[in-house]
């Protein structure tokens, strides 16, 4: 039996979850309940986390960026009429999140606290160089999502602690694209890429990364300044993409064999280049 | 599934045969070992916690000495469940000490490893990764304190 308490304010919510060790945050409950009726996960509570007015809104962040409050709703996000440019990207992954109902439910905090390797924003937070915002009773703190994200389904979040906000810095003009492939709409992907462009001239480069991968997004900022100016050379982008599949360990799963994966790494990274430059 | 691996270890060979039959020492290097206890000359108890994503999973283990050469081999067999019973695991496990070279050991180890319940719904692929990171951690807390007390 599980009860759900619902605070109003993120110090309330930490002082919860430090007094009980068994409850757990809980943003829309889209995976949590169903794990809960699968008996994969028991709590003492579920603390919701759906009536604090701080974990809410997309504006301008104190660093000049954006900032997405953890509990922002994939749709929300789908919908918000700020992210252009650089930011697109992200726009377009909340929207090929799973079905309407996921979209409606689910929030970015709770994907980001899930931390499933296919999980669409990952990729595009690690390709926009975004920060996770997380408070506990030690403070607040922000890390990269290359520092957030530690290992396969595990992520730098300590007990007691939740995820409140994600900080995008500033976006840029772009364009910027999110690819994904899955086995049919909705489904988690087997491998998706973000991609932004940076600058108009001849020496503008691109950012990249790979998502459902490896543990964590692959990006490589080095082969990022190499291919810089040589967005139209096609031997230059060959060999970007060979570097990261190179990076990428997969796993075999019902979405797709690990050969499959690196077989479309290549592919899918010079598909979204492509996107952004307008080469066809 | 099998998985295996080996790792060298800066002590000599005795030392090392010394620290894996030690269950106060193996419990501080298991990741997530946080009890282990010797029941009889060929028995040991384990609880074990496992986390993977939001489930965490406390195993309790009985891991069995099958066969024994002195200063070379360990075979053994572990089965644990949960104290719920949601999920089980069992596993056969070979491990083998060498010193290719006078103060270094060589330890190899090999497991026929499965697991069933709520941990096995992540598939092989991804338990394959977890034992991996699971070892790799194990090799690096096992090789400090045998370098340390040698030190
Ligand atoms: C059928 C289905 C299909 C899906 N398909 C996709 C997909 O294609 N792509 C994709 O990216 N995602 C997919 N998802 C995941 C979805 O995006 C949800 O975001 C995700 O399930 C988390 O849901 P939630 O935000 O409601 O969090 P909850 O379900 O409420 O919580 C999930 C976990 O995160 C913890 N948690 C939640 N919020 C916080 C917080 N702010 N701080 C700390 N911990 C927190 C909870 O304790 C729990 O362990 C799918 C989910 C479902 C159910």
């Amino acid at each position: 039996m599980s009860f759900v308490v619902a605070p109003q304010t993120v110090d309330e919510a930490i002082a919860f979850l430090a007094a009980n060790p068994d409850a757990r945050p809980m943003a829309g409950g889209a995976s949590l309940v169903a794990m809960k009726n699968a008996r994969l996960i028991e709590a003492s509570h579920f603390v919701s986390l759906a009536r604090i007015e701080a974990l809410r809104g997309i504006g301008p962040s104190a660093a000049g960026g954006l900032r997405i409050g953890g509990m922002m709703h994939h749709r929300q996000i789908a919908e918000c009429a700020d992210l252009t440019g650089g930011w697109q990207m992200l726009r377009q992954a909340a929207g090929l999140i799973a079905n309407r109902v996921v979209r409606n439910m689910g929030t970015i905090g709770g994907a980001i606290a899930n931390a499933d390797p296919a999980a669409d924003y990952l990729p595009v937070l690690a390709c926009a160089g975004a920060e996770v915002e997380l408070v506990g009773p030690d403070g607040l703190r922000r890390l990269a999502v290359a520092d957030y994200l530690v290992d396969w389904y595990e992520t730098a979040l300590e007990p007691g602690e939740i995820v409140t906000a994600i900080e995008l810095p500033a976006g840029g003009d772009g364009p910027s694209v999110y690819r994904k492939l899955a086995r049919t709409p909705g489904d988690y992907a087997t491998v998706s890429v973000a991609c932004a462009r940076e600058g108009a001239g001849p020496d503008s480069s691109v950012r990249v990364a790979v998502g459902a991968c490896g543990p964590a997004p692959i990006r490589d900022r080095d082969a990022e300044a190499a291919l810089a100016g040589r967005l139209h050379d096609p031997a230059a982008i060959a060999a970007f993409c060979a570097t990261l599949a190179e990076q990428a360990d997969p796993i075999d799963d019902v979405r797709g064999s690990a050969a499959y994966r690196l077989k479309l790494i290549p592919r899918m990274v010079a598909a979204a280049i492509r996107d952004v430059t307008g080469d066809r | 599934m099998k998985l295996e691996g080996s790792f060298p270890v800066s002590a000599p060979r005795p030392v090392v045969w010394e620290a894996i039959r030690d269950p106060g020492l193996m419990a501080q290097c298991v990741p997530g070992c946080e009890m282990a206890e010797q029941i009889d000359d060929t028995s040991y108890r384990a609880r074990v916690l496992v986390k993977f994503g939001p489930i965490s999973a406390r195993f309790n283990l009985v891991i069995e000495i099958e066969q024994e050469i002195a200063l070379e081999e360990v075979r053994s067999r572990a089965r644990g469940e949960e104290g719920t019973r949601a999920s089980t695991v069992s596993s056969t496990n070979i491990l083998t000490l060498s010193e290719p070279e006078p103060g270094t050991t060589l330890v190899a180890w090999s497991t026929d490893f499965s697991i069933s319940g709520r941990l096995g719904k992540y598939g092989m692929g991804l338990m394959r990764k977890k034992v991996e990171s699971l070892s790799a951690e194990f090799v690096k807390a096992f090789a400090a304190r045998l370098e340390e007390s040698a030190a």
